[in-house]
């Protein structure tokens, strides 16, 4: 009869599979293993954990560290300005892709193109506005154009629906509206839009959202982009 | 277009909201080096992207993807690395064997990180510190039996939060 219950048993079974037991113990233990499939199984489970044990450094078991706050937005700009580039190759192709009477249009477009692509000298900026209430995020990347400035936004955590105006300062103080778009909560949160300024002169970037105002200030450098905001009653 | 295709800039953003912490920290394991994980990680969700149209959850979960794609970054840059003079003295080809046995170690370690701090306890003093189960009792202050249950507790856990994690032996 066995004075000891398989739950009692048990109870070794995690010093067995790390060779931790006294012999005497061990040889009882296993003689119930021998008689009781069940806490064989158990015995035979925590094997190849145990077996493990030895790849793992405990001086690695604290806290793991942390990615960056700011490597998640690396990547998404990464990716807008790869997915913009490749938009601009497809164009490129489709226009000469085009034939006869449209030759000279697709011509013009390429012509734009090569413009744009010519100023690289200033190339496009990404802003990301702060002090921002929380959840809501804001934030652009602006490309320069031959046209002007072209504004690819992003927003979420507003109200969906809501009304955002967009406009670049230029330098004497005055704004170019550079177009409306209504966020949609779930949509893809990213608007194209232009303005009639260059890039390079533009001195701040207004995002009016419902009656809320965020202004963020764009300059030569990434130095530039302390943000400010402000609330205006209309 | 497949359903579940990462090719959304969102899909990207939910992603990496959900597994970059899993992906940095095992980078920084296996690299040894904050910065070049920061690296591996960023191409990791690049290289995604771009093939985002061939990602497929009915194959596998993004989880696993995103770790195939980690491997073969953390190879190349491991690559790299020793294709430098200084640190290709020794002509030895990088292999994927030093990322295996690392991508085991993290996997362990990220179990013990998650299994009660009473478990990881004894099983970091008994077996990684090899002391007699009475001792660890005394300055525990618990009686030797509960050291011992509590080994094979931990055992259990730390199985079962390997098999969560996705391990097979």
């Amino acid at each position: 009869m066995d004075p000891k219950s398989c739950r009692e048993w048990r109870e070794s079974l995690g010093a067995y599979a790390l060779g931790h037991l006294a012999d005497e113990e061990r040889v009882s233990l296993e003689a119930h293993l021998d008689g009781c499939p069940a806490c064989r199984a158990e015995a035979a489970a925590l094997g190849p954990v145990a077996s493990l044990l030895p790849h793992a450094d405990p001086e690695h078991f604290g806290p793991a560290p942390l990615p960056p706050p700011e490597l998640g937005r690396r990547i998404t700009a990464t990716i807008e300005a790869e997915r913009r580039s490749k938009r601009q190759h497809r164009r490129l192709r489709l226009g000469f892709g085009l034939s006869g009477a449209a030759a000279a249009a697709a011509a013009a477009v390429l012509a734009i193109f090569v413009l744009s692509s010519g100023e690289s000298g200033s190339p496009e900026q990404h802003v990301s506005f702060r002090s921002l209430p929380s959840g809501v995020k804001i934030a652009a990347a602006l490309e320069p154009q031959a046209f002007g400035t072209e504004i690819h936004m992003y927003v979420s955590g507003i109200r969906s629906g809501t009304l955002c105006r967009v406009y670049m300062r230029g330098p004497s103080g005055r704004d170019v509206s550079a177009g409306t778009f209504r966020y949609r909560w779930g949509g893809d949160a990213s608007a194209i839009l232009s303005a009639a300024l260059d890039l390079s002169r533009a001195k701040a970037l207004v995002v009016h959202a419902g009656r809320r105002t965020f202004v963020a200030p764009l300059g030569a450098g990434e130095t530039a982009l302390e943000q400010s905001q402000q609330e205006e009653p209309t | 277009m497949a359903s579940g295709a990462l090719t959304r800039e969102r899909d990207v953003r939910e992603a990496y909201a959900a597994h970059a912490a899993e992906l940095y920290g095992f980078a920084v394991r296996s690299l040894a080096d904050p910065g070049l994980a920061e690296e591996a990680v960023q191409e990791t969700f690049l290289r995604a992207w771009r093939a985002g149209e061939r990602f497929d959850p009915q194959i596998g979960s993004l989880r696993t993807w995103l770790f195939a794609i980690l491997r073969n970054v953390v190879i190349d840059l491991g690559r790299a690395r020793s294709s430098r003079p200084s640190v290709a003295e020794g002509g030895i080809e990088p292999s994927v064997e030093p990322y295996d046995e690392a991508l085991l170690s993290w996997q362990i370690e990220e179990a013990m990180r998650r299994i009660g701090d009473d478990h990881r306890r004894v099983l970091v003093e008994t077996y990684y510190r090899g002391r007699p189960y009475a001792e660890v009792a005394e300055e525990l202050g618990v009686p030797e039996g509960t050291v011992k249950s509590r080994v094979y507790y931990g055992l259990r856990a730390l199985r079962v939060v390997l098999e969560e994690m996705g391990y097979e032996d």
